[in-house]
């Protein structure tokens, strides 16, 4: 299992398959909160991505030396949390000393998205790839990393569309009953039903990747002898 | 047990969690000015950036340094400025209040137009198109403006912006996103201001034929009284020559000889305020 394309089917899956927020409704208030400018909203989505990564590195590193071997899956939610709140203001009072431009324009949404679901979804999600399966399935930190690269890509890229919809918008008469969050909700409604699109795709792309292995690995064999 | 080890485990997480910050925080510490956050908290955090800065932080920042003098903050007024000086040592000036004015006097039903206009009802698009407003210089009436406005202080009435100047905090938001510069911050040295209501450079036939109380540039009013300048064919009022306590009389005396009746007072209700 621990290919190169069943890496890629976890990070596909998780940015567009089951995009975090088009499909799992995690990581509402960022995406409707920033996503006024397309700029704006981009700096959030490398941000969340960034701190997807660190707290999937560590949930990982907790689950599997700490949780797993102790028996301790109740303490996955708090302890998580824990984790996560501490490195991400770990990073921040380091970048506000180390690369104070970087601050300025990043540091900013740092303690937003400190705790925010979409972060403590991709834990949770690790943690039931690796607290709840057999050791041999159990996922390892490739594994870990390619759902939170792929989730936080999945998140940029909702909220970059959510965002380009948006700047369109401002240019839209809007029923009056409609007009700022209730229209961005019906939008992001239908940019989740256009997402729907994708579903069931992941058990396709599962078998083409197999296929493809098949004949590499038949190809090989015809090739050494 | 699993009680313990649960225990046990998030003391040590915690714990080892708060060593890590705590070491982090001496070690990266980042030295502040102090009289920046004292500023900051001064000041009224709307984050209008009515000051010129993109935030309260950016301008506390510039008041602190030196760079900016510390009656900017236009939502605080005097009151702000007297006590950012103080708290910074520096010796406070009289600063007057800014509010918003309005160079146009249209209204939907004296506004003429050629052509009805059915596009998206923003100042913003009708200003592309023409005949929405005969006159190329005034009020398009679509509240461009009282969108804008973070502090409810515009309404648009009768297809013209209205100013509540008890809510008005001269932020500028309004000026900023009218398409045709009507709207001008101006120190209030007084409960009301004069104001005239045009903003058409053209000569007064052409402004006649557009509009019915457009500034025809009569040069009437820069006789009677000295802040009146004429710009081109437009009376203006250089407001820093302005003062209310002795200029009543020559203001009186313009408002009575301007033939368009274009002088108003913003403010308190005046003469040709409906």
């Amino acid at each position: 299992m621990e290919t190169l394309g069943s890496l890629l089917l976890i990070a596909l899956g998780a940015a567009l398959i089951h995009n975090f927020v088009l499909s799992y409704f995690v990581g509402i208030c960022p995406f409707i909160g920033v996503s006024r400018r397309v700029d704006l909203a981009f700096s959030m989505g490398c941000a969340v991505t960034f701190v997807v990564c660190v707290a999937a590195t560590l949930s990982w590193t907790l689950t599997t030396f700490l949780l797993k071997p102790f028996g301790l899956g109740i303490l996955t939610y708090i302890s998580y949390i824990v984790v996560i709140a501490a490195s991400v203001q770990f990073v921040e009072l380091y970048i506000r000393k180390a690369h104070p431009p970087l601050y300025k324009s990043f540091g900013v949404y740092l303690p937003l998205i400190t705790t925010n679901c979409a972060i403590l979804f991709t834990c949770l999600e690790i943690s039931k790839n690796t607290l709840l399966v057999s050791s041999a399935e159990a996922w390892g930190l490739h594994q870990a990393l390619a759902l939170a690269l792929g989730g936080g890509a999945g998140f940029t890229l909702a909220i970059v569309l959510m965002s380009g919809l948006r700047q369109e918008l401002e240019f839209c008469d809007v029923p009056k009953a409609f007009q700022g969050i209730p229209i961005v909700l019906i939008v992001a409604g239908v940019l989740a039903l256009a997402f729907m699109g994708f579903t069931g795709s992941d058990q396709g792309l599962a078998n083409a990747f197999r296929a493809g292995e098949v004949q590499v690995s038949a190809l090989a064999e015809g090739v050494t002898p | 047990m699993t009680l313990l080890l649960s225990g046990g485990l998030m003391l040590g997480l915690g714990s080892g969690v708060a060593l890590l910050l705590g070491w982090a925080d001496r070690a990266f510490r980042v030295r502040v000015d102090m009289r920046i956050r004292k500023v900051l908290e001064l000041l009224p955090g709307a984050n209008c950036g009515g000051c010129g800065y993109t935030g309260c932080g950016e301008y506390a920042e510039a008041v602190a340094k030196g760079e900016s003098p510390a009656d900017q903050c236009p939502v605080g007024g005097p009151r702000t400025a007297d006590a950012v000086a103080r708290c910074l040592g520096l010796a406070s000036e009289a600063a007057f209040p800014r509010k918003a004015i309005l160079h146009c006097n249209t209204r939907n039903e004296t506004r003429q137009r050629q052509a009805s206009y059915a596009g998206a009802p923003h100042c913003l698009t009708a200003h592309l198109v023409a005949g929405v407003q005969d006159c190329v210089y005034g009020c398009l009436g679509f509240g461009d403006c009282a969108k804008a406005c973070p502090f409810d202080a515009l309404i648009l009435e009768n297809g013209v912006a209205h100013i509540n100047y008890a809510h008005c905090t001269g932020c500028g938001a309004c000026a900023e996103v009218c398409p045709r510069s009507l709207l001008e911050i101006i120190p209030f040295k007084g409960d009301s201001m004069p104001v005239v209501s045009c903003a058409n450079p053209d000569k007064g036939p052409d402004v006649r034929g557009v509009c019915s109380h457009g500034c025809i540039g009569c040069r009437a009013c820069p006789r009677k009284l000295d802040c009146f300048k004429m710009n081109d064919s437009l009376a203006r009022i250089d407001y820093s020559l302005f003062n209310p306590a002795t200029d009543e009389q020559g203001l009186a005396a313009a408002e009575l000889c301007c033939p368009m009746n274009g002088i108003r007072r913003a403010g308190k209700p005046g003469r040709n305020d409906e």
